[in-house]
C-alpha cells in the first residue's frame, strides 16, 4: 500500500517531466527516418489493411451484429484495432523501458517509476492521433459522433491505468530476468487472436460458452468492447455491464498494488542487474 | 566555526556475484541457496569528508575507486553500511548518459530535466552550458556524430554548470585537448574557492598533488590509508615503485594476502 502511494505521488509530482521526456522519446525514435514521425501512423494503417483483407476474406465479408445493429467488418475492426496497437506497443516498450534506459538515467537520483509512464505516454500521443483518424473515417461510413463518445474518455483513462499497472510489473521482472520480456512478446502476439480484436468472441457463445467466459477474463476485452460501444453508439457499456466494470478495476488495482510493491522493492538494485 | 560534514561513509561493503554461466545465475535467483562466487569490490570502507574538502581516491586498477565514487554519487547501491550525503552529488564520467540520436541541445535539456530542473532554470542554464562546451555549430547535430572529445566536453559542461554541491570526477579530465583540460581545471579551482566538496578519481599523481587536500588510498576494496596529501602520497609513490618491480608471481602473492586480509575484515 505504501509503495503504491509512493508511485502515485511520483507520477503526479513529475508530470511535467513525463510529458517532456515522452516528446524526446518520440523525437529520438524517429530521427533517422526521412518520413520521421509519419511512420508511427503509417505502420498501424498498413497493419489494419492486412488484417482487414485476410479476415474479411475468411468471414466472406459478413457484417457483424452488435446489439441489433449491423456493422461492416472494416468499421468493426477499426473501432478497436488502434486500441490493440496502443496496448501492444505500450506493454512491449513499457516492459523493456527500465533496463534499456537505466544506463542513461541512473547517473542521478531519478524517480524510477516515471520511466515506464513516459514510455507509455510517448505512445499515447500516437494513439490519440489514431483515434482522431478513426473518428474521421467513421463520419464517412455512417457512424456519426454521438453522445456515447463521452465514454471514450473513461475508457482511454482505463486503458492507461491497465497498461501502466502491467508495465510496473513487467518492467521490473524483465530487468531482473530478460526472458520475461521475450515471454511477454510471444504472449502478446497470441493475445491478438484471443482478445476479440479480429473476430467477435460472441460466435463462441453457442458452442463453447465456457471458452467465451474464459476469454472475457482478459481485461483488455472490456476496453475493446467499451471502445466499440462508444463508436457505434450502442449504449453506456461501463454502466450496462457494471459487474464487468467492477471486475476490470479489481484486476487493475491488484496489478497496480503488486506492481508498485515489486517496483519499489527492487528499484534501488536495478543497476546491479544490468 | 564548526565544520559541516559533506560525506559520511560508514562500513561500506559492496558485493558482486560472479557466476559461471547462466545456469548458476538462474539458480541463484530462484532458489534460496546461494550460487556463484562472492566478489567484494568494497569491504568495510569508512571515510568522512568535510564541506569544501577535495578528496582524491587512489589505488591500483581494481581497487574499488570507481565503485566507491558510484556509491557516493548514488548510482550504485551499497550492499551494507551507510552513507550520508549532504547536498546533491554529480558524477562526471566520460560520455555519461548522452542520447546519440538527439542533438547536443536536446541532450542538455534532457539531462537537466532528469536532474530535476524546471523549465525556466533550464532556459537559463542552456546558453552557459553551450558556451562552456565550445561545441559551436555542432550543438544542433546529433550526438552520435560527435568525437569522443566532444562528447566528454558536453558531458563535462553539463555536470559542471548545473552547480552541484558535491562533484565527483572520474578520470574525466584525461580527455579533450590541453586547452579544454586547462579550462576545466580552472573551473575546478573556482569550485574549490567557492568551498565545494570534490572527489577526484585519477591515476595522474601530478593532478592529484596539485589539487587534492586529502587522499583515500584503496587497495582490493579496503582502505589502506586516509589522510592529507603530504602524508599519504609519498607512501603511495613508494608502494607503486615497489609494485612495479614485483614479478607476476609476487603480485599474485600480494593479491592473495590482500584478499585474505579482506576476508578477515569482513568476518569481523
Amino acid at each position: 500500500m505504501k509503495s503504491a502511494i509512493t508511485v502515485i505521488k511520483e507520477q503526479i509530482k513529475h508530470f511535467y517531466l513525463i510529458r517532456r521526456l515522452s516528446t524526446y522519446e518520440i523525437k529520438s525514435k524517429n530521427k533517422n527516418n526521412y518520413l520521421g514521425i509519419l511512420w508511427e501512423i503509417l505502420n498501424p494503417l498498413i497493419q489494419i489493411l492486412i488484417y482487414w483483407f485476410v479476415f474479411s476474406a475468411i468471414r466472406e465479408r459478413a457484417p457483424i451484429r452488435m446489439d441489433g445493429i449491423e456493422i461492416p467488418f472494416f468499421s468493426w475492426l477499426l473501432a478497436a484495432f488502434f486500441l490493440w496497437i496502443f496496448f501492444y506497443q505500450a506493454t512491449i516498450q513499457g516492459s523493456k523501458s527500465i533496463y534499456s534506459k537505466l544506463r542513461m538515467l541512473s547517473k542521478m537520483n531519478f524517480p524510477m517509476s516515471v520511466i515506464p509512464s513516459y514510455t507509455i505516454f510517448s505512445l499515447f500521443y500516437v494513439h490519440l492521433f489514431m483515434l482522431l483518424i478513426s473518428i474521421i473515417i467513421f463520419q464517412f461510413s455512417g457512424f456519426y459522433v454521438n453522445i456515447h463518445y463521452l465514454q471514450l474518455i473513461y475508457f482511454i483513462f482505463a486503458a492507461l491505468c491497465l497498461i501502466f499497472s502491467l508495465s510496473l510489473i513487467t518492467s521490473t521482472l524483465s530487468t531482473i530476468i530478460r526472458d520475461v520480456h521475450m515471454l511477454l512478446n510471444s504472449t502478446l502476439r497470441m493475445l491478438l487472436y484471443l482478445s476479440g480484436v479480429l473476430w467477435p468472441i460472441t460466435i463462441l457463445s453457442d458452442q463453447f460458452p465456457k471458452i467465451m467466459q474464459l476469454l472475457k477474463l482478459n481485461p483488455l476485452l472490456y476496453l475493446i468492447e467499451g471502445y466499440r460501444a462508444a463508436f457505434f453508439g450502442t449504449g453506456w457499456y461501463f454502466i450496462e455491464h457494471w459487474h464487468y466494470t467492477l471486475y476490470f478495476w479489481g484486476v487493475v488495482i491488484v496489478l497496480f498494488l503488486f506492481g508498485s510493491m515489486l517496483h519499489v522493492k527492487f528499484r534501488r538494485h536495478f543497476i546491479d542487474y544490468l | 566555526m564548526k565544520m559541516e560534514k559533506a560525506i559520511v561513509a560508514k562500513n561500506i561493503t559492496k558485493k558482486y556475484k560472479l557466476y559461471h554461466g547462466t545456469k548458476e545465475r538462474l539458480l541463484d535467483l530462484v532458489t534460496p541457496k546461494s550460487y556463484g562466487e562472492d566478489f567484494y569490490a568494497l569491504a568495510d570502507v569508512s571515510f568522512e569528508a568535510e564541506k569544501g574538502d577535495v578528496v582524491g581516491f587512489i589505488g591500483i586498477n581494481g581497487s574499488g575507486k570507481s565503485t566507491l565514487s558510484n556509491i557516493v554519487a548514488g548510482i550504485v547501491p551499497e550492499t551494507s553500511g551507510t552513507i550520508e550525503i549532504n547536498g546533491q552529488a554529480s558524477l562526471i564520467a566520460v560520455a555519461s548518459g548522452l542520447k546519440g540520436d538527439l542533438t547536443g541541445r536536446d541532450n542538455i535539456e534532457l539531462k537537466c530535466l532528469m536532474l530535476g530542473f524546471s523549465k525556466d532554470e533550464i532556459k537559463k542554464l542552456e546558453p552557459q552550458i553551450i558556451e562552456f562546451s565550445e561545441l559551436d555549430n555542432f550543438i544542433d547535430q546529433p550526438v552520435k556524430s560527435y568525437s569522443s572529445g566532444m562528447k566528454s566536453r558536453l558531458g563535462f559542461a553539463i555536470s559542471v554548470n548545473v552547480d552541484p554541491d558535491i562533484l565527483i570526477i572520474d578520470e574525466a579530465l584525461s580527455v579533450g585537448d590541453k586547452a579544454f583540460a586547462e579550462k576545466s581545471l580552472d573551473k575546478m579551482k573556482e569550485f574549490k574557492k567557492m568551498g565545494k566538496t570534490m572527489i577526484f578519481v585519477s591515476h595522474s599523481i601530478g593532478q592529484m598533488k596539485q589539487f587534492c587536500e586529502k587522499i583515500l588510498w584503496l587497495e582490493y576494496g579496503m582502505v589502506k590509508d586516509f589522510g592529507t596529501v603530504e602524508e599519504v602520497m609519498p607512501k603511495y609513490e613508494r608502494f607503486l615503485k615497489e609494485y612495479k618491480k614485483m614479478s607476476k608471481e609476487e603480485r599474485e602473492a600480494y593479491k592473495h594476502d590482500a584478499l585474505q586480509e579482506q576476508q578477515k575484515v569482513l568476518m569481523a
